[in-house]
């Protein structure tokens, strides 16, 4: 009761066809999928659509699909179902991990992936994991699908490659049996639980023949978009896995990022614990994939 | 048959004496416990009715600026409206400055930083009063602002409070002995500078009150108060009526830590403001970013702390200045000044000592009690300083504090002797076995040198808190009982509940333990105007200042029922005891009455049931122009030691063990002292470790949300042991109890300070240690 809402056309929808319609045909509409963005958004007033179209209850973008060679996760699936899938955790555990530090278990309840992918914030948890696996987004509109690699859906704050009339119908998330088990995230919040990442990193990795094989690595709260490290990732792709190599790779991560100064911490902060993390996740990921019995 | 002696200090003195006891010493459950579990107990907003008006505050955007017109002809049309009000619309005095007349309730002229209150919008329904609130349009006349206190303090030519002639609010000075001298005789002298920030309470409730017109032929109030009188006198004020015409009610409240205890009144001026003007009820209630932009903060200290030892460690001379940043308006902050300038040697005994205080406006939020109340701060400085001493001594800090802590017979800084109730120098010594100290010192000086990333360090930190108000502000404790006809017993005080749980525990077990009634047959009615002023619910008073009164009524019916019973029993009163609602025989218990008997003959013979227990502090003098006198009655003291692990790449301090140790006389709950110690504890580790207001040149807050205001959750909560209790009983309290509530929060920068800076090898100045600062202080971040 504490903020005004704007005044506003609120549609309920229980299809995908429907909600399809209504994009086509209405102008500055806001999807609320799960509303724990969008609604805090809307009380503070950075968005004040004409049009809220909540699909909370469209079931068919609610499912999680194991494909063998890949994932397929639907847009309003809740995070918390897919911090406690099966599937994702055995087979896609670094998105797992990540996402159980998103907010709090009540909101995890009520957000969903798709929200936290196409309200494209910086800070965004369920980015980097989907990052480093090269997930893709596939849009649906009245027109059909299309499929845009993650690493190309985000634009800016809060900006993405999506139409007025497309929805994110799902991410695809393509399997590899290495990378379930050569993976780690870690985030650098302001407390234990419960907040948004000053830095978060997500990384899988794959070696071979005591040379790291392939690297992938991604960052969130360090740019204006959640980032790959390509910097750090090709420096490793086939060096020699010794001592120092992973120090050596972290401090590359700053060619990666372009960290800004806010209230939450200060660029300068942000530089040096992108190196520290990248070093922990790196680590972690390799420790892991060493006590799997990988290379 | 004759009146009982009833003298209060006598009736304190016989109860002190007690040994065995029925309840009181007991881990006796709150009767408030299960409705706050169910979510049955009501708070302010629970009282709502459907006829009710809301109010929203229109609130300053600018720090510094004259206020040229308030235009909210926009509004007019608005179904619903039912008023814009200003300064100008106030009835009374629209003058609500605590310590000093500086404040209005609403700005008048103009306004003095981002966030006082310029209007208030009344109207049927909350989003009418919201967008009408939007839609008022102030002109202002921006006036350049000064945000730092040092420039404050220098510059006469921009003044925040024109009248006063400088941007000095308020000092205080203590002198003792020569400084001058004392220095000559140390060997070792320690100086720096402090820096501490300011806190927000962030109570789970924020501000409310409900304002009803005419009901009783008064103006009530209920809301979140924690001094129900001084709301009651504040709201009169405004409205120009008799404050017998006011009457408020503090139902449960989510949450005070001294926020309610000034923000509460004006929350309740407000409503009844708009309830006065309109004829109607009038509701008001903070959101969150208005509660963090408007309600006063935790002192934000600048402090020169330089002190000086012999070789021996015995401390011989302290000089301090201390600078309060009080925002624009004085409030409490020469009161919170006091404060510190009175506990700036620390719980030690110094022979010379030099202090001098200022409170200093600046255009930023104002400066309000907290939890602590300026003492946080001040050990801060004083506790860094004695580990530096000791350090450069060459000896263990626990050995230098111990070998100047104060014990009964010593005298303080401002000259005052210590008669009685010095429990420090035990509580210091037993806490320094139960948590290992010595060796925890030595291995975790032994994991540093092997460990690179993360380092270890055990901190400690002593403190010592006055009880009752400073100096000699009077302070007294009032409260009434009645024993109804089937025996029950009510109880009326002005003390309120705020979750610390005075009313609804140790006021039921004093009542139950003086006559001998079950704790179901007793009701604390708490926390409104009807019952005598009892004082505020604030410097840790509610049990053992607010409970004197409640000890005195409760004894004084005792004494009579005592009586009375002695000569139903033909014995002398001496040989009754009172236990499980039964007057029995001491030497032969099988004879008795029954406590419904017995109330039953009191009323056929004329024995008066009910009582007020009034106590007055007996207090002396402080002599200002001297700096020398009498501070307290007695002081509470603690001391905690802490365990942290500092990860020397990210920053981050991780608390693993906190260790604290009491000295606040009797514990009539243990169970709710150690609730408010761990409270205390989490609050205090929130403040020192992640929680600040980060201000932008134009001294707005940039985080007014709990986004951005981060405090801990409870996975943020490190183990704190079971406290260690020195029953140091203090001569004026209920069974000898001092005060708990604010306690262990005192310690808390100076024990994490403490222990950081063990564990990183480097001195710690500055709050908060966030990842970031810590970071600094080791020079990996610019």
């Amino acid at each position: 009761m504490f903020y005004r809402m704007p005044e506003i056309e609120y549609l309920r929808v229980s299809g995908l066809e429907e909600a399809l319609q209504i994009l086509s045909r209405k102008e500055d509409t806001k999807v609320l999928a799960g509303g724990t963005d969008l609604v805090v958004d809307m009380k503070v007033g950075r968005y004040k659509p004409k049009v809220v179209l909540d699909i909370t209850g469209v079931k068919e973008l609610r499912f999680i699909l194991d494909e063998g060679d890949r994932i397929r996760i639907g847009a309003l699936t809740r995070i918390q179902e897919i911090v406690e899938s099966s599937i994702v955790r055995r087979k896609i555990p670094v998105l797992a991990e990540a996402l159980s530090e998103l907010g709090s278990w009540q909101i995890r309840n009520m957000a969903t992936i798709g929200g936290n992918l196409c309200n494209a914030s910086p800070a965004a948890d369920s980015a980097p994991p989907l990052l480093v696996h090269e997930a893709k987004a596939r849009l649906t509109s009245l027109e059909g699908f299309r499929s845009i690699p993650l690493t190309e859906f985000f634009l800016g704050p809060r900006k993405t490659v999506m139409r007025a009339t497309e929805l994110l119908y799902e991410v695809e998330i393509p399997y590899d049996e290495d990378f379930a088990k050569g993976y780690s995230y870690l985030k650098i919040g302001r407390r234990n639980s419960f907040t948004l990442s000053v830095v978060s990193s997500a990384t899988v990795l794959k070696t071979s023949d005591g040379r790291f094989n392939e690297v992938r690595l991604a960052l969130n709260s360090v740019a204006p978009t959640p980032v790959r490290a390509r910097s750090v990732e090709s420096f490793l792709k086939g060096k020699e896995i010794r001592g120092g190599i992973i120090e050596e790779a972290a401090e590359l991560v700053v060619n990666d990022i372009s960290p800004i100064s806010d209230v939450r911490a200060s660029a300068g902060y942000r530089r040096h614990v992108s190196k520290v993390l990248v070093k922990e996740v790196l680590t972690k990921a390799l420790t892991r994939l060493k006590e799997a019995g990988g290379d | 048959m004759s009146t009982p002696f009833e003298d209060p200090q006598t009736l304190i003195n016989k109860w002190l004496e007690s040994r065995e006891f029925l309840v009181v010493g007991k881990g006796v459950v709150r009767i408030d416990s299960l409705s706050k579990a169910l979510g049955k107990a009501r708070f302010t907003e629970d009282y709502l009715t459907s006829d009710v008006l809301f109010i929203k505050q229109v609130i300053s955007s600018e720090p510094h600026a004259l206020i040229k017109r308030v235009d909210h002809s926009s509004a007019t049309g608005v179904s619903g409206f039912q008023g814009v009000f200003t300064a100008s619309d106030i009835p009374g005095i629209n003058q609500v400055g605590y310590a000093l007349p500086d404040q209005p309730l609403l700005a008048e002229g103009k306004v003095r930083y981002v966030g006082e209150v310029v209007a208030l919008v009344a109207a049927a329904d909350y989003d009418k009063a919201l967008k009408i609130a939007e839609d008022v349009k102030v002109s202002y006349e921006p006036l350049p602002c000064i945000l730092d206190p040092l420039e404050a303090m220098e510059r006469t030519d921009l003044l925040i409070h024109e009248e006063l002639g400088s941007n000095i609010a308020f000092r205080t000075k203590v002198r003792k002995g020569d400084v001058v001298e004392g220095f000559s005789k140390s060997d070792v002298i320690i100086e720096n500078e402090y820096r501490t920030h300011h806190q927000d309470h962030v109570y789970l409730e924020t501000e409310a009150a409900l304002a009803i017109p005419d009901l009783e032929g008064r103006m009530t109030v209920i809301g979140g108060i924690q001094y129900p009188h001084l709301a009651r006198d504040i709201t009169a004020k405004v409205l120009g009526v008799p404050s017998s015409y006011v009457k408020v009610v503090v139902p449960y409240v989510g949450g005070g830590f001294g926020g309610k205890d000034d923000e509460g009144p004006l929350a309740a001026a407000k409503a009844a403001l708009v309830a006065h003007l309109t004829g109607r009820p009038a509701f008001i209630l903070y959101s969150r970013d208005e509660s963090i932009l408007i309600h006063p903060k935790r002192e934000a200290a600048i402090i020169r702390y330089r002190s000086g030892a012999d070789d021996e460690g015995r401390l011989q001379a302290v000089d301090v200045t201390i600078i309060h940043d009080s925002g624009a308006y004085a409030n409490r902050s020469p009161f919170i000044l006091w404060r510190a300038t009175m506990h700036a040697s620390g719980p030690y005994e110094v022979p010379n000592a030099k202090v001098d205080g200022y409170a200093v406006y600046t255009n930023k939020v104002y400066e309000g009690s907290f939890r602590a109340f300026g003492n946080a701060s001040i050990q801060f400085a004083v506790e860094r300083q004695m580990d530096q001493l000791a350090e450069k001594l060459g000896v263990d800090p626990i050995e230098l504090r111990l070998k100047n802590i104060l014990e009964p017979g010593k005298h303080t800084m401002t000259g005052q002797l210590l008669d009685h109730s010095v429990g420090v120098g035990d509580a210091v010594r037993r806490l320094v076995e139960a948590s290992e100290w010595r060796r925890k010192r030595e291995e975790y000086r032994k994991f540093n040198e092997v460990s690179d990333r993360f380092k270890r360090g055990i901190g400690i930190g002593v403190a010592w808190h006055g009880i009752s108000t400073s100096r000699g502000v009077p302070d007294w404790s009032n409260s009434y009982i009645k024993v109804e006809k089937d025996g029950s017993v009510a109880v009326f005080t002005g003390i309120t509940e705020i979750g610390q749980g005075s009313p609804t525990s140790s006021h039921v077990q004093i009542v139950c333990e003086v006559l001998g009634v079950l704790p179901e047959h007793v009701k604390v009615v708490f926390g409104g105007t009807d019952a005598p002023d009892s004082g505020a619910t604030h410097a840790s008073r509610g049990t053992s200042i607010g409970g004197i009164g409640v000890l005195v009524a409760a004894t004084k019916l005792r004494e009579r029922l005592a009586s009375l019973a002695a000569s139903m029993l033909g014995v002398e009163p001496g040989e009754v005891i009172i236990r499980d609602e039964k007057a029995r025989v001491r030497s032969d218990p099988t004879r008795y009455v029954t406590w419904g008997d017995l109330i039953k003959e009191a009323i056929s013979r004329g024995v008066e049931l009910s009582a007020t227990g009034y106590f007055f502090l007996p207090k002396g003098k402080f002599d200002d122009l001297l700096g020398q006198g009498f501070a307290y009655p007695a002081y509470s003291y603690i001391t905690i030691v802490s365990e942290v692990e500092v990860d020397t790449w990210t920053g981050h301090v991780r608390v693993f063990k906190v260790w604290p140790a009491l000295a606040a006389g009797k514990i009539i709950n243990p169970q709710q002292v150690e609730g408010q110690v761990e409270g205390a504890v989490v609050q205090g580790m929130g403040y020192v470790l992640m929680e600040q207001l980060i201000f932008d040149s134009k001294g707005r807050i940039l985080n007014p949300d709990l986004t951005d205001y981060v405090i801990p959750s409870i996975r943020d909560v490190p183990e704190i042991a079971k406290p260690i209790y020195v029953e140091d009983l203090f001569k004026y309290g209920p069974f000898g109890a001092k005060g708990v509530g604010e306690m262990a929060l005192i310690p808390m920068p100076a024990t994490l300070a403490n222990a950081v800076a063990n564990a990183l090898g480097v001195n710690i100045t500055t709050l908060p240690l966030t990842p970031e600062n810590v970071l600094k202080t080791l020079g990996k971040v610019g």
